[in-house]
């Protein structure tokens, strides 16, 4: 095959759906990172609660990861969801012999949720939120226990309420101390977004399965064998570059937020 | 009592019995080759030769930097275009594609990656003293290596490498995601999901299958445990238990 039609075949229909699927991947980082330190915040507001129900709650949640896969929770939190839904909807449309007979579900045809990509797709980022949240709320309460005590002394001398205090100085205080927790955080999610086909999302790893696949059929394109192994090496290299990329970013933004600090390493 | 045996729950805990030993197996298999090859590459990266150096540096930075999702896909791949050329003429190739094979030896390549990221780090952290000491007291470089290097690397590693161990053992749920499923050879994902398909039973299946993984993190913890104060056996300050640590830092 000589550069030119080596250059039409990469640059071909298929291959830019290819190289725009990368969006999925990017979506799911960057929205499951903002829920995760969303939930992270809430996960670690829980550890330290006042109350001890909640501080249980806040507990178990950020421990559940220690025992249990996060690709488990990455099938059972979009389906339970989606059950969830597809339950009240039985409710409202079916007949109560339908709701009864509980052989096949959903009860009724009419009770069926029928998911679109971006529909899954945000499902896969709440749920990307909720399990790397876990991580994020033992990263956020180490880095709130790491405020130094004389700063918080000092807004309590100042009569800051303790929700100011909370809020506006180990809140404000905390992050870098988190930053270099949350960008291991961010290191894993960023390898956890290349589940997103189990999904049913068209993201990179669904497309080089398509593309990879043996064709002998000359109207659909090349005839070649079987090139998955070449598709994946891609994907190998994208994702190490990204990982690259990504500690870069963290380098510069702990050195920035860091300014000024003597004792943050 | 009845009611508690007949729900779906507790029926569901014998059905998972069997595929567990899958999961398990995959783990058991990959670690005793994985554990000496990280060794090999923690030691090739803190080597003053520059290609060992380098080699081990950039392996351990692909196979960290890369989803074992992938790396699964890759692998099984390149095994497959190797196929018709090599693996059959040498007539390999029913254990070479064979998820049982396969399997733990993508988890071994990915392990020991992270492995040898612990086991450097811990090698950088052995006292420096204890090194003068033997190098003063006349010691070879093999002898300060086992008396002082080695069990001190070891001894400081050991509370991460059980968590490497654990996040391993979690791994081998991508395994028939990615792999071919041979007849009713299914891990705990597979059968949950198919258990899921039959009846729609999520909650109960998927959390039977949880136990499973719980529990067996659990056991595997309280075995390093056992090792872990056998490391320390010699100290005299009173050895704190591990703590199982989230994955934040693999």
């Amino acid at each position: 095959m000589d550069w030119q039609s080596s250059i039409e075949y990469i640059t071909n229909g298929k291959h830019l759906a290819w190289y725009a699927s990368v969006r999925f991947t990017l979506i799911a980082a960057v929205l499951g990172a903002l829920f995760a330190v969303f939930f992270g915040l809430i996960g670690a507001g829980l550890k330290q609660s006042k109350w001890s129900g909640l501080r249980l709650i806040g507990t178990v949640y950020t421990n559940m990861l220690r025992g249990i896969p996060d690709v488990l929770f990455f099938l059972f939190l979009p389906l339970a969801f989606e059950q969830t839904v597809e339950y009240f909807l039985a409710q409202a449309s079916c007949t109560s012999a339908e709701l009864a007979d509980g052989s096949t579900w959903p009860p009724c045809a009419d009770a069926q949720w029928y998911l679109t990509t971006t529909e899954y797709l945000l499902m896969a980022c709440v749920t990307f939120g909720i399990v790397y949240g876990a991580f994020a709320a033992n990263v956020i309460h180490g880095a709130m226990q790491a405020v130094p005590k004389g700063q918080l002394e000092a807004a309590m001398a100042y009569g800051f309420s303790p929700k100011q205090i909370f809020w506006n100085i180990k809140v404000r205080q905390m992050w870098v101390y988190a930053l270099p927790g949350l960008s291991n955080v961010w290191m894993l999610l960023v390898k956890a977004t290349s589940l997103l086909s189990l999904l049913q999302i068209p993201d990179i790893v669904l497309w080089a399965e398509r593309l990879g696949a043996a064709n002998y059929v000359a109207f659909k394109g090349l005839i070649h064998d079987d090139w998955r192994w070449k598709y994946y090496l891609v994907l190998f290299v994208f994702y190490i570059i990204l990982a690259y990329v990504s500690e870069r970013f963290f380098n510069w933004l702990q050195s920035r937020a860091g300014r000024g600090m003597i004792e943050v390493r | 009592m009845d009611w508690l045996l007949n729900s779906s729950f507790v029926q569901d805990i014998p059905v998972l019995a069997k595929p567990a030993l899958f999961n398990l197996y995959f783990a058991l298999a990959a670690i005793p080759i994985s554990f000496p090859f990280a060794l090999v590459l923690a030691l090739g990266k803190n080597s003053p030769n520059w290609l060992l150096s380098n080699f081990s540096r950039g392996y351990i930075y692909a196979f960290r930097g890369s989803p074992l999702f992938v790396q699964f896909f890759m692998f099984y791949s390149i095994a497959l275009s190797l196929n018709q050329a090599y693996l059959k003429p040498m007539g390999i190739d029913h254990i070479v594609l064979h998820p049982l094979f396969l399997g733990p030896f993508v988890l071994t390549l990915n392990s020991a990656a992270y492995a040898a990221e612990i086991f450097y780090g811990a090698l950088k952290n052995v006292p420096r003293g204890e090194i003068e000491a033997a190098k003063a007291v006349g010691m070879s470089g093999r002898q300060t290596f086992k008396a002082v290097t080695w069990p001190n690397m070891i001894r400081l590693a050991w509370p991460s490498y059980t968590n490497e161990v654990i996040f391993l053992f979690h791994a081998t749920a991508l395994v028939y995601f990615t792999l071919p499923v041979i007849n009713e050879q299914k891990d705990l994902m597979n059968k949950a999901g198919e258990l899921f398909e039959k009846d729609y039973a999520l909650f109960t299946h998927y959390s039977v299958a949880a136990l499973y993984f719980l529990i067996i993190s659990l056991v595997l913890f309280y075995i390093s445990n056992l090792i872990n104060r056998r490391l320390n056996r010699h100290r005299v300050q009173k050895v704190s238990k591990l703590k199982v640590r989230p994955n934040y830092v693999r």
